[in-house]
């Protein structure tokens, strides 16, 4: 008897954990079915593309989805979340946040690489919406990228505060409020690898060169007062690979779906080009 | 205003790597409305056919870090500001002798090794770009060993035509005017 | 017989499998063993030259066998 009690608190438990993603995409597809319904159908082409890891030896193809955009939300991430819950539930795509903050949806939209939840669809064209995942990353699944190596970098710089010395009185590191404007433009990066996956020096070079994100996020460190490790940060960098390889292509500026520029970032790094070292 | 800039950034950076998400090309052009799903060919490996970058090697397991290289500013900072000393002092070299009207063969001498300098540099840039040691260690080795041959070959050239001829300056003077 | 790059690739993975299984408690290698072999055995099918396909599985492959030889991993079932 107490098993069925169990089994039954289980049943409940998995119910309720499901119920709230229901209602999400209920909700959301309420609101958008205000609209007058019987508005003209907006039709939108979506080429996604696709390949599976179940079925390896089947090459890599584009996909047509459409959608009706009079339904649909602004975003090209809201447009893949209704593509998956109502066309076609095997479309794999990363995604968590859906408002640019944790880098998840990173993908190539119509030739760049931005976040799905950042970019908007294109309503002034009847031209297809083609999404591609990241370029030059092997894929996990459609539009999932693997970005092992990327994290793996990233771990290479250390990216945390490190010091020789606890402060005078202390407490906590303090940081006075010119030091940290110092930051401002660094420490809103959230590694999607946008960056990275658009530079033509981290495609040939990706086992050797950091790439622009990860850069940016040493630079990130080197330029805090806190931090009293920078004269080893910048040693790391002092080979023909890491830092070098950066030919100032500057994809990386002009992809950033936040707005960032890494190369200014990666100029910084050496003192004879940056303003504050 | 940033988001303004962003549109139209966007739409610039979409030009600028086209070459990796070429889309179908041999697709045919679809009529507006059709009944969907529909499936297009896929393929990337006409634009990529000179020459593919290699693939991503990924040393140890997922929880270690990425290997940090030895580090050695001669290969890192110091080569770089000496690389933008030779680029930026080669546009008074390359000025003087016509600005002052006179040929010495010391000016001379320095432009051409400046010159030689500078292209070296390049060409090992090149060669650490496109021929990775990591995958080809014996390809680069040759390849550097190539450009250091003809970088001395060049060198002699320069000097015999410093020596035995009319120099840079005056060389050029005279397909100038020819 | 002379094998190409890939060939010796596979092979190395297939032998560091065996290698791994026999670091395992004795009454669970033969489960390693086999999962390995059964992993392999999926994709004879897979044509030679198909270089990309056998490079993603190699990949796959390497992180399973990293995942299941951490000294943890007591046992393996299908």
């Amino acid at each position: 008897m107490s098993a069925s009690i169990l089994s039954r608190t289980a049943l409940r438990a998995s119910s309720s954990v499901v119920r709230p993603t229901a209602v999400r995409t209920l909700a959301s597809v309420a609101t958008s079915q205000s609209a007058p319904a019987e508005k003209k159908a907006n039709i939108k082409k979506f080429e996604i593309y696709r390949w599976n890891p179940d079925t390896p030896e089947k090459k890599p193809f584009m996909q047509t989805y459409e959608l009706d955009l009079n339904q649909t939300g602004p975003m090209v991430l809201d447009a893949l979340i209704r593509l998956k819950n109502e066309v076609d539930p095997t479309l794999t795509f990363r995604r968590s946040c859906r408002e640019g903050i944790c880098g998840s949806c990173a993908m190539n939209i119509q030739g760049s690489n931005t976040l799905a939840c950042l970019c908007r669809i294109d309503t002034s064209s009847s031209a297809p919406v083609k999404i591609y995942p990241l370029p030059h990353t092997y894929i996990v699944k459609d539009l999932v990228p693997d970005l092992t190596q990327f994290y793996k970098q990233y771990k290479s710089i250390k990216p945390y505060l490190q010091r020789k010395t606890a402060t005078e009185d202390g407490k906590e590191n303090r940081q006075s409020i010119a030091d940290r404007k110092k930051l401002d433009g660094l420490y809103e990066c959230i590694l999607c690898a946008c960056c990275a996956t658009s530079c033509p020096s981290y495609w040939w070079n990706s086992s050797d060169y950091l790439g622009p994100a990860v850069l940016l996020q040493s630079y990130r460190w080197i330029a805090d007062s806190r931090d009293e490790f920078k004269a080893e940060r910048k040693m790391a960098l002092e080979n023909e690979m890491s830092l070098y390889r950066c030919h100032t292509i500057m994809n990386c500026a002009k992809t950033c779906p936040k707005g960032l520029n890494p190369g200014q970032a990666i100029a910084n790094v050496n003192p004879l080009t940056s303003p504050y070292l | 205003m940033a988001s303004a800039f962003r549109t139209s950034a966007l739409r610039t950076a979409a030009s600028a790597f086209k070459t990796c998400a070429r889309p179908a090309l041999a697709a045919p052009k679809i009529a507006f409305l059709k009944p969907q799903p529909r499936i297009a060919a896929f393929h990337t490996s006409k634009s990529l056919s000179i020459l593919p970058p290699g693939r991503q090697v990924i040393e140890g397991t997922i929880n270690d870090a990425a290997p940090v290289p030895e580090s050695n500013p001669s290969h890192g900072s110091y080569h770089w500001t000496f690389e933008r000393l030779v680029s930026v002092g080669l546009i008074p070299l390359t000025i003087a002798p016509f600005a002052l009207g006179s040929v010495s063969p010391v000016t001379d001498a320095v432009l051409g090794a400046a010159v030689v300098i500078h292209s070296y540099i390049g060409f090992e840039s090149s060669i650490i770009d496109y021929i990775p040691g990591r995958k080809h260690p014996t390809a680069k080795k040759v390849f550097m060993w190539i450009l250091k041959g003809s970088t001395v070959l060049v060198l002699v050239g320069l000097y015999e035509f410093e020596t035995n001829d009319v120099g840079i300056t005056e060389a050029v003077k005279r397909v100038w005017k020819a | 017989m002379k094998r190409t790059g890939i060939q010796r690739d596979v092979l190395a993975l297939y032998r560091l499998c065996l290698r791994e299984a026999r670091k395992k408690p004795s009454d669970a290698r033969e489960n390693f063993r086999n999962f390995a072999r059964d992993e392999f055995r999926a994709h004879l099918d897979i044509k030679k030259k198909d270089f990309a396909t056998i490079e993603h599985l190699l990949r796959v492959g390497q992180k399973k066998l990293e995942t299941y030889s951490q000294p943890g991993i007591k046992n393996i079932f299908r």
